[in-house]
This record gives C-alpha cells, structure tokens and sequence, in this order.
C-alpha cells in the first residue's frame, strides 16, 4: 500500500550549519517524487529523515498524517536503494533478496517463492546463487532493487542510485524505475542531482537549493512558470533579463528591455526591484523578411550543442539573450555585430522573481 | 656488460628476503633440528645424534601439563579479550566522534608505554591483601576479610595477561570495522534488522579476519609470555617461556626446542585453520575492489 508523507516544519542543523532549513512538504501516496538539486542542497539529508536514519532538529515527519519521529529505520514501511546499493558483499544474490524477508519470520518455499519473483521482476530470474561481488554495476543494481521492493514498502527511497552507471545503462535503470513504480503502486522518491532523470521519471519534483524547497511542481511547470531566477537557471533557462520598466495590466504585462518592449506573462511579482524576465530558448526564432520584428538584436555568436546550435544575441544595453536554431541552420549571414530580428511564440517570455540572482 | 640484467624489482625484493631468513626462518630451522638431537646429562653437551629423548622428556615431570595449561590460559585471554574489544572497538570505530575515538585510542594505547614488569607489579598493588580492590570490598562491607585468591593465582595471572595483550585484539578488530562500509549496516536497519540482528548477520561476519587475528595475537603473547606468571602466579605457577627458561639453565637445549616446536605446531596449525576459515589474509587486502 503506497503511504502519503507529510514533512512538516522540518529542520535538521549540524551545529551552525543548516542542512535544512524550515522545510514543509506533502508527497501524495503512489506519487513518483524526486528531489532535485546539486550536492549539499540538502535532498540527501531529507532522504535520511524520511528513512529514519536521522531525526530532525525541530520540525514533524508524518506518514499517512501518523508522526514517524519515533519510529527507527527497521520499523518504517519504507526501504532504501543506497547510493553505494550497500549489497552484503558475503551474501549470495538470494540471501542478499531475501534478507529482509527472512528478519520477517519467512522460510521455506514461501521465501524462496518471494525471492524469485523479486528476481523476475528485475529480470535477473536465475541469478539467485551468483556472487553479488562479481556482477556487473547494472546487475548489482537490480539486485539491491529487488532487495528493497521484495519487502513491499510504501515508500521506495532512491537515493541517487544511478550516479555509477554509464550513459546506457542510466536509461535502462530509469526506464526500469519508471515500469517498477507502475507495477508496485508505492511511493517512489528519488533524489539525484541529474535533471533528466527527474524530469522523464517524477509526477511532482522539488528543487532543493541550501537547505531550503525552491519549487515543487509537476516537471512540465519548471518551465512554465519557474519561481524564482535560481530555479530558471537551474532548469536550463539561462535568459534571465533585467527589465528597466514594468507595464501590468492583470494577468497580462509588457517589460522593456534596453527600450524595446515585448508582453510577458506574469508568474511573480511585477515589480523592477525584484523581478527579472526569463525567456525560453526554445520559443524564440529568427523572424523572416517582412514579418514585423517583436526585437532587434545584434548577433555575439554560436555555439554548437549536438542536437541544436545555440545563437547569443544581444541588447543594446549589453544583456544577452539565447535563442535554439536548428544545428544545420543556414547561419552564413549571422556574423558577429550584425543586427537580426527576432520573433516570439506564445509564452515565450516569464517574470518572475529575480531571487537567487546576484544582486545586479 | 654480459649476462641479464637484474630487474629492479628483485634487487629490491632481496634485503628484506635475505632478512627474513636470516632472523626469523633460520633460527626456527635450527630450533626444529635440535629438538630431535640428543642431549647427555652429565656433560650437558649435545650431541647430533638422531633422538626423540627431547619429545619423551616433555612427558616428565608434568611438563605436558604446563603446556596444556599454557594453551587454556592463552585460550581464555585470548576470547576474553575479544569479548572487551569488540565493543571497545565499536565503540571508537561507530559510536564516538573524531575527537573522541582518538582520545580512546590514546587510552588504550598510552599503558603500552610501560614495561610488562611495571604493568604487571603494579596489579600487585590492586589485586594484594591490602591491594585498593580488597580495601574497597571491605570499605563498602561487601567483604569482611581480604579476599585470598585476588593475587597469586590464575584469576591474577589472566587479570593481567589481559590487561596486557587487550590492545593485540582492540587494533585488528578496529582495522577490520574500518574496512565494513557503514552503509551495510543502515542498509541491515533499513530491511528490518534491530541492533542485534544486525550485529550478527552483518558486522561480525565482516569482521572475522579481525577477530581471528586479534584472537591469534593474544594467542601467540600469551603463550610466549613469563612476566604475568611470575609476578602475579601462585606458588608453582608456570608457563611454557618459564619451563622452557628453566630446562636452559641446564643447557638442556633438545628438550626446550622440543617443547617450542609442539607450541609452534599448535600456532602454525591455529593459523593455517584460521586463514581457511576466516580469511586472515583479507585483512590486509587492498580496500578498493
């Protein structure tokens, strides 16, 4: 049964340091949640609190609306996937699977029954006598899968378990999480510092950044409406603009930006202290000939990404901006220092807050 | 220049083969080729004569007997020591911080900066009919007399062999906790192990290299021990490094090799056990797999 989890208030403080600090979170029951951020942000630490492998300086963890604070890690529903996966390296693969079970009073065919489901489930059906020592990191990685899922938990904590993996084997092990979820039903949470992985996996996510929750929506909405300019650019939107006059009118706005005015959609405060305009890559082109032009820029340069081509253009007051161009794009004519236009689909510009941005 | 030249590998690996067999092979090869010579009482010369005068000896006067007794003291120090380093080391290795667990490890190891004579007189001082420990039983009325048996006797003699070999135990067991990721152990807690059933499924089998060779350790002082015996024994205490000191004084050099190569075959086959069933070499493997 998936088990909803309340964090309320929580903080945990390693002396002076906070590794979080004042956090407030509700992860549904069978949701698919990830926390998100770099290293230190403090997502490891609220892992630990949700586990039981740590208790939190003020603050409540509740599941299913029940305080937990009391509970040890050994009586929680919840199993772990370790960042290390943390196999028994003097057990076999099935007495690895089948630890847990045993320590449940479980024996006989009714373990064994359970162990090799585990295994089927991970596609590892056979492996039971192997040598956890010498399997390979894929292997050993749904062997600790299945170790956790064979216990039924409510909650599933992945602690940044793809980290080892090469490129391949990451997409494999994340296509496996997701079918896992669907299969168990139970509470995932994820914590990893890769955004892909957060992004193709998560119904909801959060961005961790010192200590404290920055976002927490469903991954398309990063993009939609990202709170702040820290988490913009934490998702990839680097275009973070310094307007020098806000026109609102309700939901609908325009910003000018080194006197040329385009409409933003407003998703924070629309003041010019404390506001920046943040614009997507990927809805800005090159505006052909004839088209009224919504801004006139001067080219700096390009960059080759693989799949697209990144064009840096800039205002007359020297902020720049990226736009996405098709990587074989004609770009013959886009030499530095000359002026293009440039046009923008729907959506294309946000404000929002300009927190996290170093103050200009 | 004619012939191979030597890889630098080897030049290197010579000194420390050539001492090797120069201190510790030689002299046991020696030590076993005695023990079958002969031995003349009334010249005290020996002889390179082929004899088992040497084995036959230990069978007299109750000498077998010292060394049985030898091989029990050494057995109960050595699992009594183990049974207050483990938690010792747990203790410094999972429980204390970085400051403290090296103050810990300064306690256990700053006593070793004295002599075994010292540290073995000064349990005189505790353990003796006006000793603190049978001051304080009557001071608290818990005795009404000096309890005899504290000093001179076997209790005084493993009091003291243990307080002198804890530290052989305490640092492989700590070696080989350093080695168990910490993890394993939250991974046990994680699948439903209580503290308990994770200390006997998870931490002791992945110490055993380090108990076994902290049990070894003990194992091979004690045996080779005379300071404890003879401070803190009873009247006719002995011990195989007495006995054997004992049959030198007459020169009888057959005999006390005789009875160092049953106690070297006793270690060696320990040992051989020991690493069949425990690993020992994994002790000192690379960490990194």
């Amino acid at each position: 049964m998936a088990i909803s989890i309340q964090i309320d208030r929580v903080s945990r403080e390693y002396g002076p340091v906070k590794a979080l600090d004042d956090v407030t979170l509700d992860i549904r029951a069978g949701e698919f949640f990830t926390l998100l951020g770099s290293s230190g942000c403090g997502k490891s630490s609220l892992l630990k609190l949700i586990g039981g492998f740590d208790r939190q300086t003020s603050g409540r963890v509740a599941f299913d609306g029940k305080d937990v604070g009391n509970l040890p890690a050994n009586r929680r529903p919840v199993n772990t996937v370790f960042q290390s996966l943390a196999l028994f390296p003097h057990m076999s693969v099935a007495q690895n699977v089948g630890y847990g079970l045993r320590l449940r009073g479980l024996s006989g065919s009714t373990l064994e029954t359970r162990i090799s489901g585990a295994l089927d489930l991970v596609e590892l059906s056979g492996f039971g006598q192997r040598d956890v020592n010498l399997l390979s990191g894929g292997q050993r990685q749904r062997v600790a899968l299945a170790r956790a899922l064979v216990m039924e938990p409510g909650i599933l904590l992945l602690d940044e378990p793809l980290t080892g993996l090469d490129e391949r084997l990451r997409q494999q092990m994340r296509d496996e999480f997701g079918r896992l979820h669907k299969r168990t039903g139970a509470t995932f949470i994820l914590v990893t510092h890769n955004q892909d992985e957060a992004l193709s996996l998560s119904d909801r996510m959060a961005v961790m950044h010192r200590g404290r929750i920055e976002q927490v929506d469903a991954p398309a909405r990063f993009f939609e409406a990202p709170a702040n300019a820290f988490v913009a650019r934490f998702v990839g939107i680097d275009t973070l603009l310094r307007p020098e006059r806000i026109v609102a009118t309700g939901n609908h706005a325009e910003a000018t930006i080194a006197g040329q005015t385009l409409p933003v959609r407003v998703e924070g405060p629309a003041d010019l202290a404390a506001s920046v305009v943040a614009i997507r890559p990927d809805r800005l082109f090159l505006a052909p000939q004839g088209m009224p032009p919504a801004l006139t820029l001067m080219v700096v340069g390009t960059t080759f990404r693989g799949l697209h081509r990144d064009l840096k253009l800039a205002f007359s007051d020297g902020q720049t901006l990226v736009i996405a161009i098709e990587a074989d794009a004609d770009i013959g004519q886009l030499s530095a220092g000359q002026q293009v236009s440039v046009g923008l689909k729907p959506d294309a510009a946000v404000l929002i807050s300009s927190a996290g941005l170093p103050p200009a | 220049m004619t012939g191979p030249r030597l890889p630098t590998s080897s030049v290197l690996m010579t000194p420390p083969l050539l001492a090797i067999l120069a201190f510790g092979l030689a002299p046991l090869t020696i030590v076993v080729v005695w023990s079958f010579w002969s031995w003349d009482p009334l010249t005290y010369w020996i002889k390179p004569d082929l004899s088992l005068a040497g084995y036959a000896a230990i069978l007299e006067a109750g000498r077998w007997t010292v060394i049985v007794s030898t091989l029990v003291k050494a057995l109960g120090t050595a699992l009594l020591c183990l049974l207050i380093a483990y938690p010792t080391a747990y203790a410094v290795h999972f429980l204390a911080g970085r400051r403290l667990s090296i103050i810990l490890l300064a306690l256990i190891t700053i006593p070793f900066f004295t002599s075994y004579l010292i540290r073995s007189f000064s349990w005189r001082l505790v353990l003796g009919r006006t000793g603190v420990l049978n001051t304080w039983l009557q001071d608290w009325g818990i005795t009404h007399a000096p309890l005899e048996w504290l000093l001179f006797s076997n209790f005084a003699v493993v009091v003291g062999l243990v307080a002198s070999y804890l530290p052989f135990a305490t640092f492989p067991l700590l070696l080989s906790m350093r080695r168990v990721d910490p993890t394993f152990l939250a991974a046990a807690q994680d699948l439903g192990a209580g503290f308990w059933k994770s200390l006997t499924s998870i931490l002791l089998p992945l110490t055993m290299s380090g108990i076994f060779a902290g049990f070894l350790f003990v194992f091979v002082m004690v045996v080779g021990s005379s300071t404890e015996v003879q401070m803190l024994g009873g009247a006719g205490a002995s011990i195989v490094s007495v006995m054997i000191n004992d049959v030198m004084r007459v020169a009888n050099y057959p005999l006390a090799f005789a009875i160092s190569t049953i106690v070297l075959v006793v270690i060696f086959g320990l040992v051989l056990i020991g690493n069949r069933i425990f690993g020992l070499a994994s002790l000192f493997e690379d960490q990194s797999q």
